[in-house]
């Protein structure tokens, strides 16, 4: 006997509770010594032993009240083991093979189709043409794809080329600027900032990580995370600025971090090692994640002006044209100064255009200052 | 509480946990068959029962299964939930008038007025070395009967919950226990009284790329070719029916609409199996989203072998992962 169960005591009295154990958990019994002192609603009933044995587990403390036929102890070991059978062997295994203890009622959760509709022949002609089905527009009903729609895309191809499935990061690409669209509400303002002050050994994009730098510390909601379905909004105690970086796989935004507390030089080695990493491949995935605000640097290739995308829960990115010389008017006389056009989005949920022009100030303020 | 206490019980065990536990709720729950009461089952599954309860709720009767099974239907009929015991599923012939004939149509003939809440409980199945008659799986004459629920559980916890489920169900159950995994593995199972429903399949395993179905002893071994498709790159989903009739196909077909490709797995032969009944549902229902053929895994269309050649009968988790294999790759 495995498990012994609190008999029936006699009395038809469906419980009983524990007022003393006399045996402990690994102590050695033997038949008819006294185990435990129950209560039943009318007498303190001694129980002992039915067997000789280990004890290896006491089901309930004292005080607990136990109910007839449930277990009240469980002896040690198999040695007692009777497994029946008149005929046949019916046996225990040394190791469980498969764990099983977790199952699903029914279906799990958000199963749905993954695959579109056709019938076999239709999936057999799309194998033999070498098109992949998924890739088909369908226009049978409920999406079921016909023989008329595999032909069709087999003449596309013919007459218009190859359709390149989007792959790796161009495809993250893909699935981030569409959730963008989806949840941000986007505005962005433009400026210029007037680099005449600037020596000419000045690094652009060094003097941007500055410039972004200051405006966070001085408008610190534009550093920040936003969740737009609490509807709370998260100011960053660390300025951790994600870097546009244009490839030929897609857009890579590695993260330079701590932009508010470190040297210049540091900064700039640290920025070169994460382009370096890009263009190799080798940059370690958590390089890459939760920035607290971006700069695209686009000037560097063309353009003047852009509408940046931000990218949630960030609530804004600065965009960077090329620097251009201009003719402005300086002390009442035309005169040419290098000119960097300015492009700041914003997630206008969270953030007021206030608080976004403010933003835009500071950094052209930092910017257009000498060192 | 120590009414919860987790306990480390075999199948066996946890048939037994069930049926006391039900016994001590509803009076009207009654146990006959042969040797259940003071031998406590040929396999266990009714030890200690008969000391707790009386003679007069665990009855043992004579070698006779037709007698066993009129008996049960009688005492449904008139109020009591009889939990019968075929001793081996290859006697429970002698038994088949009253199951078929009787207890199946109970409700039907009397438009209603009666019905016939009982469970006959039979351990089937091969792997344990036994003679003949003690080996074979016919769930499938049952499962074509109208009127029968069959239900089959696969572990100790699965076996707790749908025995209880069984028991308190209005209608005849005919429960098939998979002998071979009665003492194979122990979970952990809490005695509180909780059925699991009927008629509803079990996801055991959550999958993309190929849907593996199954039920009985074959589910341990369907759950460890699992496992090694996973060493593969294949995440099967492993689908125990549980319930083979009536059959939950709307759980079977959202996992193949899902995965695109099937292996359906039984013991029992193959011809007119339940595999083929689910293969043509799916078929009917569910063809134009399948990437592959289905396949099915089964016994084959022989008397089951004596025990020296029972492993080449049984199908085992090295036939299902190589067919699984091929349905994922078919071109």
């Amino acid at each position: 006997m495995k498990y012994f169960k609190l008999p029936d005591l006699g009395e038809g009295l469906p419980e009983a509770e524990i007022v003393t154990w006399h045996v402990q958990c690994g102590d050695t019994v033997k038949t008819d010594q006294l185990m435990v002192s129950v209560e039943t609603a009318k007498a303190i009933v001694e129980i002992p032993s039915p067997q000789n044995g280990i004890i290896q587990t006491l089901f309930g403390a004292e005080g607990d009240i136990i109910h007839t036929g449930e277990p009240l102890v469980e002896f040690a070991g198999e040695a007692q083991h009777d497994s029946g059978t008149v005929v046949g062997e019916v046996k225990t295994p040394q190791h469980a093979t498969v764990s099983d203890d977790h199952f699903i009622i029914g279906s799990g959760a958000g199963a749905t189709s993954a695959y579109k509709r056709c019938t076999p022949a239709v999936r057999a002609l799309a194998r033999r043409l070498d098109i992949d089905l998924e890739l088909v527009k369908s226009s049978g009903e409920h999406g079921l794809i016909t023989f008329e729609d595999v032909e069709h895309a087999q003449n596309l191809r013919e007459s218009k080329g190859e359709q390149i499935k989007l792959r790796g990061v161009r495809r993250s690409m893909a699935k981030n600027m569409a959730k963008a669209q989806e949840q941000v509400v986007q505005v962005t303002i433009y400026d210029d900032a007037d680099l005449h002050n600037w020596a000419d050994d000045n690094d652009p994009t060094m003097r941007l990580v500055r410039a972004i730098a200051t405006a966070c510390t001085l408008e610190p909601f534009l550093n920040a995370w936003y969740d737009g379905k609490a509807m709370a909004l998260r100011p960053l105690k660390t300025i951790d600025l994600g870097i546009a970086v244009d490839t030929a796989d897609g857009l890579f935004v590695p993260v330079l971090r701590d932009i508010g507390n470190r040297h210049s030089n540091d900064l700039r080695k640290g920025l070169d090692q994460l382009r370096t990493d890009v263009k190799n491949r080798t940059i370690p995935p958590s390089e890459l994640i939760n920035p607290s605000i971006t700069l695209s640097n686009y000037g560097t290739i063309a353009g003047r002006y852009a509408s940046p995308v931000v990218m949630p829960p960030t609530v804004c990115i600065v965009g960077a044209g090329a620097i251009r010389e201009e003719v402005v008017v300086a002390k009442h006389e035309p005169t040419v100064h290098k000119i960097m056009p300015l492009s700041l989005s914003f997630d206008h949920r969270p953030i007021t255009g206030g608080e976004a022009a403010r933003f835009l100030k500071r950094l052209i303020d930092d910017l257009e200052s000498a060192q | 509480m120590p009414s919860n206490a987790p306990l480390e019980l075999t199948m066996i065990e946890a048939v037994n946990l069930a049926m006391a536990h039900e016994m001590r709720l509803d009076k009207n729950v009654v146990i006959l068959g042969e040797d259940v009461g003071i031998n406590g089952g040929v396999f266990r599954a009714t030890d200690g029962l008969q000391s707790e309860f009386g003679i007069r709720r665990v009855m043992d009767t004579p070698l006779a299964e037709s007698l066993i099974a009129g008996i049960s239907v009688g005492m449904a009929s008139q109020g009591l939930k009889p939990i019968a015991e075929i001793q081996f599923m290859g006697f429970v012939f002698a038994a088949m008038e009253h199951i078929v004939c009787h207890a199946a149509r109970l409700r039907n003939r009397t438009r209603g007025r009666l019905t016939c809440p009982m469970v006959l409980r039979a351990p089937y199945g091969g792997g344990i070395h036994a003679p003949e008659h003690h080996s074979e799986s016919t769930e499938a004459l049952f499962a074509h009967i109208p009127g029968l629920r069959v239900v089959i559980p696969s572990s100790p916890l699965r076996a707790y919950g749908l025995l209880l489920g069984a028991i308190r169900d209005p209608d005849p159950v005919i429960f098939l226990e998979p002998k071979r995994i009665y003492r194979a593995t122990k979970q952990t199972v809490r005695d509180n009284g909780e059925a699991l429903p009927l008629d509803i399949c079990f996801t055991l395993r959550e999958g993309s790329d190929i849907t593996l179905i199954s039920w009985g002893a074959m589910i341990p071994e369907t759950l460890s070719a699992a496992d090694k498709l996973i060493e593969s790159g294949i995440h099967a989903e492993v689908i125990d029916i549980a319930t083979i009739k009536p059959l939950d196909i709307d759980t079977i077909l959202t996992s193949i609409k899902k995965t695109g490709r099937c292996v359906i797995i039984h013991e029992a032969a193959r011809s007119g199996g339940v595999g083929a009944e689910i293969s043509a549902q799916i078929a009917e229902r569910a063809l134009l989203h399948l990437h592959a053929p289905i396949k099915r895994i089964t016994g084959y269309d022989t008397v089951m072998p004596y025990y020296r050649n029972e492993h080449h009968y049984l199908p085992n988790a090295e036939d299902i992962f190589l067919a699984a294999t091929d349905c994922y790759n078919y071109k």
